[in-house]
């Protein structure tokens, strides 16, 4: 990152990209792992745990000892598996997870690539991943695959729509798709004030897009044992694993910039770089720390029910979002008006996530049968049933 | 001549082979699900992976012999298979358990049903896709009333405590202050899977209307237990049939009226809450002196020729043991009616065009143990 | 919603206000308690030193998975007076990879010969070899005879 600072100066756009993706993919693989290791800690404490202990202190060591024994693991390829969908699938994951990163901003000066289309950029790439997910479920030739692998397909489409939605509402409050103007435009107020029912449908189907439980449909550990990922091991497995936390760091990190204020809120940009790096970590840490805490509160959705959560709440809601957000830009309301109507709505969307997982009509409680009315005063003891000579036999 | 590419646009159901070792059916269990797209056409269930003749093991085995075997048979409610096999053996050979026995007894077969049901609701939680939370919420509140079995029986899976005509040994000096303090820890229990998924609304919409048989399929199916009481049949052996000391306690007997997957939860969590009620209650009344062995029982237990059948309620329903004698000390032949084998059989109806998801959340509700529908 | 936002309350109440109940195992040994059943061991006769065990087969009869074999000899201390016993154990093995730990040896022993292990040692019996679960006589009387193990084990 720092050799892809503009403090260097290099100027060749692409190279200085190259260099800067090169050092991130090394950082964020090395965030990764600890990535693993406080996910571990913090689920274990929701659960009674310690979560890992043994290797170095508080367990520090674990990503590194796993990830020894992932890269040392046997390699497996089932033999009637497409050898190129099979190969193909784990880069195509991999790469647009890291592709993301180019695109954003850490501080004021700290971004690999200063792209005008940043937001568009960012949901673009991000949305490539199913493709991956695709293919390895097809070339993994196995039928919790291609299960998990068809489930993705359709989960990542699915919440792709209200994810954009939801970032047009925000893009046009700001009136800008460059993420840093996005984060210049909230140095007083972050965007989660005005826009809370964007922050909340960004916050689901960000959760749905990294696949994360509650929405951990095609990987689903109950249903499909692993989805797409059944039958990759070593290397493989891990560069998907690597990938779907990448991609948690991707949404918590748009988040954090598009409805938290980035570097920017509160402390304004003239503060040092590491004051505003440490903002951004601590935000982009709390959306981690939601999905982990998510995680381990929620039952898993079943696949209908995930597609009609998608179509039926989230997309109308952001659509009317966006419809409101027009009106307020159209009749030149104040910004109060965002929020008032975007409030109003997340209350709705509070609501409606109780309609469409209750059907019907509600239901009536246990009936409880009290033991004295229907108890029949204790019988004798069955006699013993002497057997006629030799009916036993 | 069809054309190679409209042969291929065919839709086929596919099969998909669910274990033998798959991390929700709950054992080596195997079923293979034709599924259309998601939702499954058939279920074809497989078992006899466990089976390890338990029922002939016993009939070369005495009477205290065999009493290790029904803890091997049902894992999860040991003390329940061990007192249907000793109340048949009491029956054939009309002995009358002293009443400090039977209190006890009762006592650790409620606290071995909240065991087994709080086993269910961590592995119910798993199935229903939570990250082991449900399991970490159950199973340390379980681990206490594992703790005091082991005291009092000095094992933590395999008691081999209840015997013809009593128990093994007596119990612990501290034990009724033990119970109290374990049920203090098992209220806590019930309380924090109540707040983590009764009301959870995906929990809800995983559960509700999932598997729903109404009363008349139930008992057609030969189900029995909570699958039984949820389906709207208020059938408990405990009330109906009372065994042991059961007549002298105040429970009520949760029974669902939808007979779906939720109800069985609710069902199971309401009558956890009635089991501690019920220690409570026998708690109270336990006779602090007394004899803890019937009198005068052989050294060698033999019965007179015979045939009996003892059944319980056991966690997961009726735990029958059908028990032939020709005499002797070895029963001629022995037949245990499991709950989890009859429930099991009930699998394909209920799986029949459910989702792919729903037929593991159906497996999961039937608490099934793979040892004792085996055998 | 309001289901959702509770159990997530648990949950971050759990973590923030409950302690862990994990116990790290290999340097910290849960307390096990006095009846716990391990594996059947002889216990040794301070007194007369020697195993109380007199080789008298109840205990081989009685098992139900037949995993013990006994054999029995002539006391040599009784012939020079210094024990009652006339027999005494040649040879006993239990074979703890059978073994059923159903307490049934310990109840039929008429000389108390022979007990459940309650201590730790009892179950951390990792083997590399099944063969080496095969206790003989030595070894099911070591413990006893250092007195690691409370003989007294039922009450």
């Amino acid at each position: 990152m720092l050799l892809a600072a503009p403090a260097i100066d290099i100027d060749q756009p692409f190279v200085n990209a190259a260099l800067g993706l090169i050092a991130f993919t090394l950082v964020m693989t090395v965030g990764v792992m600890y990535a693993t290791w406080y996910e571990r800690k913090i689920v274990a404490r929701m659960q009674y745990r310690l979560g890992p202990t043994r290797t170095g202190p508080f367990g520090l060591l674990q990503p590194i000892a796993d990830t020894f024994k992932l890269l040392t693991k046997e390699d497996l390829r089932p033999a009637t598996a497409d050898f190129v969908a099979f190969e193909l699938a784990v880069f195509l994951i991999f790469i647009p997870a890291l592709m993301v990163f180019v695109a954003v901003p850490f501080t004021a000066d700290w971004f690999i690539s200063a792209i005008p289309l940043s937001l568009l950029y960012i949901l673009a790439v991000s949305g490539l991943s199913f493709i991956g997910f695709l293919l390895a479920g097809w070339g993994s030739d196995s039928k919790y695959a291609l299960l998990g692998g068809m489930r993705a397909a359709a989960q990542l489409i699915s919440y792709e729509v209200p994810l954009i939605m939801a970032m047009v509402g925000v893009v046009m409050v700001t009136g800008t798709v460059d993420a840093y103007q996005m984060i210049l435009y909230q140095d007083t107020v972050p965007l989660i004030v005005w826009q809370p029912l964007g922050f909340m449908i960004f916050l689901i189907a960000s959760i749905a897009e990294v696949e994360r439980p509650p929405f951990d449909i095609p990987t689903g550990e109950s249903e499909v044992a692993g989805g797409v990922f059944i039958e990759y091991s070593g290397i493989r497995w891990s560069m998907f694993q690597l990938s779907s936390y990448v991609n948690m760091y991707a949404f918590a990190l748009l988040g954090a910039f598009v409805f938290m204020g980035g570097w920017e809120w509160p402390f304004g940009t003239d503060v040092g770089w590491g004051l505003q790096l440490l903002l951004t970590v601590v935000k982009m840490s709390l959306f981690i720390v939601f999905y982990l805490w998510v995680r381990a509160s929620f039952p898993r959705l079943r696949p209908d029910q995930l597609m009609s959560y998608a179509w039926k709440v989230l997309i109308p809601f952001s659509l009317a979002q966006i419809f409101f957000n027009g009106f307020i830009i159209v009749y030149d309301l104040p910004d109060v008006a965002y929020l008032i109507s975007s409030g109003l709505l997340t209350v709705g969307l509070g609501y409606s996530a109780i309609f469409i997982v209750r059907r019907g009509e509600p239901r009536k409680p246990l009936q409880m049968v009290p033991a004295r009315a229907t108890a029949r005063k204790p019988e004798p003891e069955p006699a013993v049933v002497a057997a006629a000579e030799g009916a036993a036999t | 001549m069809v054309a190679e590419h409209e042969r291929s646009l065919e839709v086929v159901d596919i099969p998909i082979n669910m274990g033998p070792q798959h991390p929700s059916t709950h054992g080596v269990f195997r079923m293979v699900l034709m599924v259309d797209g998601e939702k499954c056409v058939d279920v074809i269930p497989h078992i006899g992976y466990m089976h390890r003749g338990g029922e002939k093991l016993m009939e070369a085995m005495d009477f205290r012999q065999g009493i290790g075997y029904c803890d091997r048979t049902e894992y999860l409610a040991q003390f329940s298979a061990e007192l249907a096999y000793v109340m048949a053996v009491e029956r054939l050979m009309d002995v009358q358990v002293p009443e400090r026995a039977e209190y006890i007894r009762v006592i650790l077969t409620e606290l071995n049903r909240l065991s087994s049901h709080f086993m269910f609701m961590g592995a119910f939680g798993i199935d229903s896709g939570v990250f082991g939370t449900s399991f970490t919420y159950a199973f340390p509140q379980r681990e206490y009333l594992q703790e005091l079995f082991e005291e009092v029986s000095g094992d933590r899976l395999m008691y081999a405590y209840f015997r013809v005509g009593g128990l093994a040994w007596e119990v612990t000096d501290n034990f009724v202050q033990r119970c109290h303090e374990v049920l203090k820890h098992t209220q806590q229990g019930i309380r924090d899977i109540d707040e983590l998924l009764t009301k959870n609304e995906i929990f809800i919409g995983r559960c509700q209307g999932i598997g729903a048989f109404t009363a008349e399929q139930a008992i057609a199916n030969g189900l029995s237990g909570p699958m039984l009481r949820a389906s709207g049949v208020p059938w408990d052996l405990r009330k109906d049939e009372p065994y042991s000391v059961y007549d002298r306690f105040n429970f009520e007997i949760p029974v669902g009226n939808y007979g779906d997957v939720y109800d069985r939860y609710l069902v199971r969590l309401e009558e956890m809450r009635q089991s501690v009620s019920i220690v409570e209650q026998a708690l109270e009344q336990l006779p602090a002196e007394g004899p803890i062995v019937a009198e005068k029982l052989p050294r060698r237990l033999r019965t007179p020729p015979g045939e009996v059948y003892a059944k319980v309620e056991s966690p997961r329903g009726e735990w029958g043991v059908y028990l032939v004698s020709k005499g002797g000390d070895k029963p001629y032949r022995l037949k245990m009616r499991s709950p989890s084998f009859c429930n099991l059989s009930a699998l394909r109806e209920m799986c029949l065009n459910q989702f792919l998801a729903d037929a593991v959340m159906i497996l999961g509700s039937m608490d099934i143990v793979l040892c004792c529908v085996d055998r | 919603m309001i289901g959702i936002m509770r159990s997530m309350a648990l949950v971050m109440k759990v973590a923030l206000t409950r302690k862990p109940v994990t116990i790290q195992y290999p340097e910290v040994h849960r307390e096990i308690p006095n009846r716990d059943r391990a594996f059947p061991i002889l216990i040794w006769d301070e007194e007369h030193d020697e195993p109380f065990c007199t080789g008298c087969h109840a205990c081989e009869r009685a098992c139900p998975v037949e995993c013990m074999t006994v054999v029995m000899k002539d006391n040599p201390k009784h012939a020079a007076g210094e024990s009652k016993r006339r027999k005494i154990i040649d040879e006993f093995w239990i074979d703890y990879a059978r073994c059923m730990r159903c307490n049934i040896c310990v109840e039929v022993c008429n000389f108390e010969a022979i007990g459940m292990n309650n201590t730790w040692a009892g179950h951390e019996l990792s083997r590399y070899d099944r063969k080496d679960l095969v206790m003989d006589v030595e070894m099911l009387l070591s413990q006893s005879k250092d007195g690691k193990v409370d003989p007294g084990l039922r009450a």
